[in-house]
């Protein structure tokens, strides 16, 4: 595939291109199966952004995340590793695409699933793309950061209190970056920056939780 | 060989009499090509150095209570500070390795230096500083409480910190840089994959901009910089909500500008830059102004350092 058409695939579909652009993008379409096949998924995912309604997951992630943030179970060293896995941004540039993209993933505690998940646990059914098609992202991932919390709230005392400090004060930067971020999107509902905005500062908050509440759980 | 370097450790580990305040361990020892240093110290210092023999230097210093274990397992050097009894107990390590030698150092109260190592290099500490020279490979550096440095490395590069500032420089490769309550600072970057973000601080990008390259900078509360050669080929995003968009040259804008979303293309545009701040400003300038600015604020430093002296 084609990283220089992968890369504006998501400005065709927002129709950004300009005219000598879209015909020459188009006309790689018509010699790239790859680049056809991932504007389809593309297409696909805008069309389930745009269809969210609230519905569970079919499968409720949480209690075994919590189980394994609890005292007493003992992380194995891989844990950390999965997580930090080395990903290169799908950087698709079209606003909505990838606000919906990181909306899917936050939504319905798979983000906090996808950032716990240790290796030893491949029995546990993946979240898929159906599991995310049907959650009120804000209120979802509100929950999964609040557990996410709650957690860290157990866990802290294992921690030296200038860390449980410096953890929660910037806990609170973030949570006042999310909080302008939110008023700024209440006046402007439909701007695409402030949504993927919205939706990275949430990411970055998921991040620091589990990563801190992955530290606690060592010195178990 | 595991016998051999416990007894090695357990010599010098052996308590004279009377017994030592200050304890100390030395062992050096031969290790096979491609053999890695796995090293965990809960407090204290880890400093790695390199050096062109296949042996591997353990210097140690620690309290009485203080155990040091190394242990050669499956092609890994492992070397580990632990207490005899009660609390853990506070070890300075210095240790010096084959230059291409992979290292993954953790600590929780731990600053850790490397200088000057070749390999793949993976570095993890709660409260403490991380500063290296060197690294070839996937370079991994993520720090809560202290800052992160990388100097002269190449490779995947990831690097972190929660609490205070980042900052790379001379280095090449896909980088990655994040922060959530400090400054960003990456220069000298030959990539075609850089992200750098942070929530509460400055992002500062002086470094190549590669055809076909993909380059995201972001910070919610901070202002970004970016340099922006003169014969880039780039398609540049910028956006922002409470802050200004400036440039020191012409900004040829294509489509139509949105609200707070600002689309240009810079000669075949075939490179991505997403630049995004919330509420800081945006800059984009030419590397020689920037170079200007750095000199002059290097001159004012050294002339208040100096004024401090007088």
């Amino acid at each position: 595939m084609n990283d220089q058409w992968t890369d504006r695939l998501s400005e065709y579909l927002d129709g950004e291109l300009e005219a000598a652009q879209r015909e020459a993008l188009e006309a790689h379409l018509g010699t790239c199966a790859a680049c056809r096949a991932t504007l389809e998924e593309l297409r696909g995912v805008v069309a389930r952004a745009k269809g969210l309604e609230d519905r569970p997951p079919k499968v409720d992630l949480w209690p075994r995340i919590n189980a394994r943030l609890t005292p007493g179970w003992q992380p194995g060293v891989s844990r950390d590793t999965t997580v930090r896995r080395f990903t290169r941004r799908v950087s698709f540039s079209v606003p909505q695409l990838l606000a919906a993209s990181i909306a899917l993933v936050l939504l319905s505690g798979g983000g906090a699933w996808l950032a716990l998940k240790p290796d030893a646990v491949a029995e546990t059914p993946q979240p898929t793309a159906t599991t995310f098609t049907a959650v009120s992202w804000p209120s979802r991932t509100d929950k999964a950061v609040a557990e996410l919390q709650e957690a860290l709230t157990r866990n802290e005392s294992r921690l030296d209190t200038a860390t449980v400090r410096v953890v929660r004060e910037n806990l609170a930067v973030i949570d006042r970056a999310i909080a302008e971020a939110r008023s700024a999107l209440e006046a402007d509902p439909a701007s695409t920056y402030l949504n993927l905005h919205l939706a990275n500062t949430m990411r970055r908050k998921m991040e620091l939780l589990r990563r801190v509440n992955a530290i606690a759980a060592a010195r178990s | 060989m595991l016998t051999t370097l416990a007894a090695a450790v357990l010599v010098s580990l052996a308590p004279a009499a009377p017994a030592p305040l200050q304890g100390q361990t030395d062992t050096t020892f031969a290790v096979p090509a491609g053999a890695s240093l796995q090293v965990n110290n809960f407090g204290g210092a880890i400093v790695v150095h390199a050096w062109n023999q296949n042996r591997v230097k353990v210097h140690a210093e620690h309290g009485s209570r203080g155990r040091i274990e190394v242990s050669l397992v499956g092609g890994t050097v492992m070397v580990k500070a632990s207490s005899r009894q009660g609390a853990p107990s506070v070890v300075d390590f210095e240790i010096t390795v084959p230059a291409t030698m992979a290292l993954t150092l953790s600590g929780t109260y731990a600053e850790i230096t490397v200088d000057g190592v070749q390999g793949p290099i993976s570095a993890e500490t709660v409260e403490g500083e991380i500063d290296v020279r060197g690294g070839k490979g996937i370079i991994t550096l993520h720090s809560i409480q202290g800052s992160v440095t990388l100097t002269d490395a190449s490779g995947r590069i990831e690097v972190n910190s929660v609490n205070e500032d980042v900052e790379l420089s001379n280095v090449s490769g896909q980088i990655k840089a994040e922060t959530t309550n400090g400054d960003v600072t990456l220069t000298g970057v030959t990539s075609s994959s850089v992200e750098a973000a942070t929530i509460n601080g400055d992002v500062l990008y002086e470094g190549t901009i590669a055809d076909g390259g993909s380059y995201s900078f972001s910070s919610h509360n901070g202002d970004i910089t970016v340099s922006v050669p003169e014969n880039a080929n780039v398609t540049v995003t910028a956006a922002t909500a409470n802050g200004d968009i400036d440039a020191s040259f012409t900004l040829p804008f294509t489509g139509t500008p949105g609200k707070r979303r600002y689309t240009f293309k810079l000669g075949s545009g075939s490179a991505r830059m997403e630049v995004e701040s919330f509420q800081g400003d945006i800059e984009l300038r030419r590397p020689s102004e920037l170079r200007d600015r750095r000199d002059r604020r290097d001159r004012r430093q050294h002339n208040d350092k100096d004024h401090e002296e007088y």
